[in-house]
């Protein structure tokens, strides 16, 4: 690959992601939203990071990619985060059924 | 604020080390120029889009290196319209410099905050952003020089997860955000098989749109963003 070709494929995915970034927030952030989009919005957050959480966990490998210990590490995580209302806490919980889960599997 | 920032961004900062290394390993390896490679790191700064257009570049032609590593970015709009009510206080150049750092830990725990505001927002927001840019630079430059060093089977990998789950589990205010999460989920469970991550891209929306169908939280006609 030449210096030239891979210095403008990487400027331009810069810029895009930066526009991907920056685009709505610089357009909308003087604007009065409408009533609709107030309400998508709301949404978004648990919306895309529900869906990372199945992309980040299958890894890239569809449906075969999810396994039973990062299944049960999930749950323990988000059960310890409920209760506890911390998320460190859940972190620990969760990590730690990982780890117990592959030793004895 | 900037303390209680740092020490909300750490649970999401050592899982990050493990990939750092590896796409520092991956520039050692890949056809691309190492400094053109490395400087993704300013131009991009996006770990999964960062490693494909390293790692693709041997195999992969000019346009689809770029087609795939902005698909892989595609989710940046909504993090983008979903934060542009929270900068609607904040000065120009905030407006202009924030985004930058707009990545998925940084959308998160900012997600996790919807009390914030004003001064309090940008501190938060821009000690979380830099301390992300610096760590994530910082290691992959050591990634390649000394390589992997963390072992694998830690299964770091898996902690980014946990937290976005309990992000989820925290931040769910009513029925409406509850479905948003589920449908995203199982959507995105279902859609797995699309090529470049398009999943997460077409749950997210499926999510978001339950959301919205089933919202019936009263809001005000008109509210400046």
């Amino acid at each position: 690959m030449t210096l030239f070709a891979a210095l403008s494929a990487v400027l331009v995915v810069g810029v895009i992601t930066y526009l991907a970034r920056a685009g709505l927030i610089l357009s909308l952030a003087d604007r009065t939203l409408r009533p609709t989009l107030q309400r998508a919005l709301r949404h978004v957050a648990p919306a895309v990071l529900s869906a990372m959480v199945v992309s980040l966990t299958a890894g890239g490998e569809g449906l075969d990619g999810f396994e039973a210990a990062e299944i049960a590490a999930l749950m323990v995580g988000a059960g310890a985060t409920l209760v506890s209302r911390k998320l460190p806490v859940g972190l620990v919980a969760g990590m730690l059924t990982l780890w117990l889960m592959l030793a004895v599997t | 604020m900037t303390r209680r920032a740092i020490t909300d961004a750490l649970p999401l900062l050592i899982p990050a080390v493990p990939f750092a290394l590896v796409l520092g390993v991956a520039i050692t390896e890949t056809v691309m120029p190492a400094g053109v490679a490395w400087s993704t790191n300013f131009f991009v700064f996006a770990g999964a889009a960062q490693l494909a257009l390293v790692s693709l570049a041997a195999t992969a032609s000019w346009l689809t290196l770029v087609a795939t590593a902005v698909v892989i970015n595609l989710r940046h709009v909504m993090y983008s319209a979903a934060m542009a009510p929270r900068f609607a206080d904040q000065p120009r150049w905030m407006r202009w410099v924030g985004p930058f750092f707009l990545i998925d830990q940084v959308f998160a725990l900012m997600a996790a905050r919807p009390e914030l505001s004003g001064r309090d927002f940008r501190r938060t927001y821009l000690t979380t952003g830099v301390l992300f840019f610096s760590v994530w630079t910082t290691t992959v430059t050591a990634g390649v020089f000394i390589g992997g060093v963390i072992p694998t089977s830690w299964r770091l990998d898996v902690a980014p997860a946990i937290m976005f789950v309990g992000i989820v589990i925290l931040g769910l205010a009513n029925r409406a955000n509850l479905g948003a999460a589920a449908v995203g989920a199982l959507v995105c469970a279902l859609a797995l098989e699309l090529p470049n991550n398009l999943g997460l891209l077409v749950g997210a929306l499926a999510g978001v749109a339950t959301g919205f169908l089933m919202d019936q939280t009263p809001i005000a006609p008109e509210v400046k963003s």
